[in-house]
């Protein structure tokens, strides 16, 4: 039995089967440039093809890079052309930015910058900057001291540090050129984000849901770091820069301070809702998208009430930060399910016409596909295993909450799925205009809940929530899914050990890339999910590839492994691998600047040039 | 025998945060009703948050395996919690009596294999 179960596995990891969930046609049969849905992207600011310089290449968040050259054809081929370890062993997130001829890396705690000369033969480091955090910070990170990524802008690399500053450096010297302290890390806030930039502001928001934090998003001017403006998550509408413009679709979100009155007196104080997620921004509508971490405590007893604005995406002013719209998933979280995952901005066909969307992988389990001028939820359906909801009730928004899956105090609850991880958690899913479809890192588990009553201490975890987490349904606890975001259903999925907690990148040559925590970087069709290439690296990917064109013109496909973060949840699964810090660049037969002369030889021909008569030499 | 040996720990004037060093017995060692005081106060003053309600880690380090950062001697321990670590675990002496940490300690050695 055992037996046959392995190779059946086997098979799947292989891509010679898929699941009955594959209703495409499958490789070389399918159509070779048609869109699976008509979903488009606006992929603006629309930077050269071969460069990344933000998180997810585009404010959209689509993680879609044109380029071609690495393609169906070779990408059996790709090997590494070099590697660059830094040496820290928390949780890697984070992908590398290409601006220029160089690339930019930081490292999780204690967040060193590396800036590489990619113009060099073996992409030398060009400079060090170390920030030297505050140490006590490493106490207060709930999940790993990580950082989810990096922002470059007018000349500065831009980031923030886990004890609660967002510096920014020279991008050509490395030297510190401004840092702000934006909150007090004795008191249990940290910053893991990814800053974003949008013209001369940087976006940043805080972490902390399991710290009773009180969370807010602000907007730094990109010169002096200066605050422009902040808005808390919860709390009254001033503080929330909830006014005059503020729509929420559905009624239940309509009303005078909410923030305060959806919350048992005074309870929003320690409310978390933390934006430790990804910002999107649509130049058109001038409005900046993310999302509010679960409320606290974690125990749902503590704070009867919707828990506005917890677990919620908030659409807002990018210049002014005046709330348009809010939407929250899962109103009076219970599950921590939070609602920070990434807003792909897209446009969809929809009715006979074309709608402007986000589509957003809810860790509750449900793929939402919202209209982003009014906050209007279009689709959600489950992308993967729950049983928490009986379904999401479009005419309200409301998810119909199914009873058994209410925890109870000092009372194991079996088999609420998914557990507080989700089906899919910050890691980013990517998008390809050429398909229509998303690409995401899904798992497949449920947890065994008891709950117990907690009270608030500063600088201590504000949580209450024992678990036990269990693989679900099949064994294995991840998959990684493609999916169609108007019709709302999976259109095909590789299955994997273990969580697949890795973000996603699309390629013009319909290639999709994406790693596994047991140390797997692989390439699939994007049309049928077949896997074209595997490599198995040094430790687990927890972190976001990327790809980019080198100043030789050659493609290259970089991503950090590291696993770690919110992932080491599974440390004492089998296959889950030691951590790691280790950026790998892949190309063609590694080819490129990778190899070559050591530079002692490059002395030594410059000095006196060395001449190998060439065939004799291997005769 | 036992009882006798534990009356006496327990008329013992406890030491004080001062006068505990990394080689002070654990007065309370073994003492059945201080394990179950430290396992409420584990639950009570949020250690399990960090720790794990089965000690074995998470956001902070696992209790029960057998690498201490900060000295697995009953002493050590007892001054990691009253005094916290540079690395984020905050302090408790403010919050806790020398009488409470040694239940804490008491209990986190119980689960100690």
């Amino acid at each position: 039995m055992a037996f046959h179960k392995i190779l059946f596995d086997a098979a799947l990891l292989c891509g010679a089967a898929l699941p009955a969930l594959s209703a495409a046609p499958r490789g070389d049969a399918a159509p070779s440039n048609k869109s699976f849905t008509g979903a488009t992207a606006n992929l603006a600011p629309g930077d050269a093809p071969g460069q990344w310089t933000r998180q997810a290449r585009d404010y959209a968040n689509t993680r879609y890079s044109p380029l071609t050259q690495i393609n169906k054809k070779n990408v059996a081929h790709l090997r590494v052309a070099w590697s660059f370890s830094d040496g820290q062993m928390y949780g890697h997130e984070g992908a590398p930015l290409v601006v220029g001829d160089t690339m930019y890396l930081v490292t999780p705690y204690p967040n060193i910058a590396y800036a590489l000369d990619l113009s060099k033969t073996g992409a030398p480091i060009k400079w060090v900057f170390l920030p030297n955090p505050d140490p006590r910070a490493i106490g207060e990170a709930c999940c790993d001291k990580v950082l989810r990524g990096w922002a470059y802008a007018d000349g500065k690399l831009i980031y923030n540090l886990l004890d609660d500053h967002t510096v920014a450096v020279d991008a050509q010297t490395g030297k510190e050129v401004w840092r702000v302290l934006l909150d007090d890390v004795s008191k249990g806030p940290t910053m893991t984000q990814a800053a974003f930039v949008v013209g001369d502001k940087v976006y940043v928001g805080s972490s902390g849901g399991e710290l009773g934090t009180n969370g807010w998003f602000q907007a730094l001017d990109v010169k002096d770091g200066h605050t422009v403006w902040k808005a808390f998550t919860n709390g009254p509408d001033s503080g929330a820069l909830i006014g005059p413009d503020f729509q929420p679709f559905y009624p239940w979100m309509k009303g005078k301070d909410l923030g305060v009155s959806t919350w048992p007196k005074e309870a929003w104080k320690q409310g978390a809702s933390a934006p430790w997620g990804w910002v999107s921004y649509d130049p058109d509508l001038n409005l900046v998208y993310y999302g509010t971490s679960n409320p606290g405590p974690r125990v749902p007893s503590q704070r009867p009430g919707l828990n506005l604005w917890s677990s919620a995406v908030f659409a807002r002013d990018a210049s002014t930060g005046a709330a348009k719209w809010a939407y929250q998933f899962t109103p009076h979280d219970e599950w921590d399910y939070d609602g920070v995952n990434e807003n792909v901005l897209l446009e969809i066909p929809w009715k006979g016409t074309k709608r402007k969307v986000m589509v957003h992988f809810n860790r509750n389990g449900f793929a939402y596909t919202i209209d982003r001028t009014n906050g209007e939820v279009l689709v959600a359906e489950p992308f993967g295993l729950q049983n928490w909801a009986k379904k999401i009730d479009l005419t309200t928004g409301m998810p119909i909450v199914n009873d058994a899956a209410h925890p109870i105090v000092k009372k194991k609850v079996e088999n609420i799925c998914p557990p507080d991880i989700g089906v899919k958690n910050w890691n980013p899913s990517a998008f390809s205009p050429r398909t229509g479809l998303l690409y995401a890192g899904v798992f497949n588990s449920c947890m065994d809940l008891t709950n117990h009553e907690v009270k608030y201490i500063p600088g201590s975890p504000y949580d209450g929530m024992e678990m036990v987490r269990k693989a679900g349904p099949g064994g294995s606890w991840g998959e990684f899914i493609a999916w169609d975001p108007v019709k709302g259903k999976r259109v095909w999925s590789v299955k994997e050990n273990l969580y697949v907690w890795s973000g996603a990148v699309a390629t013009g040559s319909d290639l999709i890339f994406y790693g596994t925590m047991d140390g797997w970087f692989r390439a699939v069709d994007a049309r049928s999910g077949k896997v074209l290439w595997s490599q198995k690296l040094g430790s687990g990917i927890t972190a976001a590839p990327m790809t980019f064109l080198g100043p030789d013109k050659r493609q290259y496909v970089a991503v950090y492994t590291g696993v770690g973060g919110g992932a080491g949840v599974l440390r004492r699964e089998k296959g889950y691998m030691p951590g790691g810090n280790t950026l790998y660049v892949f190309s063609v037969d590694g080819a490129g600047i990778g190899l070559g002369a050591s530079q002692l030889v490059s002395h030594a021909q410059a000095a006196a040039p060395v001449s190998v008569p060439p065939a004799a030499a291997h005769n | 025998m036992k009882r006798v040996v534990f009356i006496l720990a327990m008329m013992t004037a406890r030491p004080a945060f001062a006068q505990v060093t990394a080689d002070t017995a654990n007065p309370l060692a073994g003492n059945a009703d201080a394990t179950e005081a430290g396992h409420a106060l584990f639950g009570k003053m949020n250690c399990a948050g960090c720790h794990a309600y089965d000690l074995t880690g998470g956001m902070g380090p696992d209790l029960t395996d057998a690498n201490w950062l900060y000295g697995g001697k009953p002493g050590e321990i007892f001054h990691t919690i009253a005094e916290g670590t540079p690395r984020g675990m905050p302090a408790w002496k403010d919050k806790l009596t020398p009488d409470e940490i040694w239940q804490l300690v008491t209990y986190i050695q119980s689960k100690h294999q």
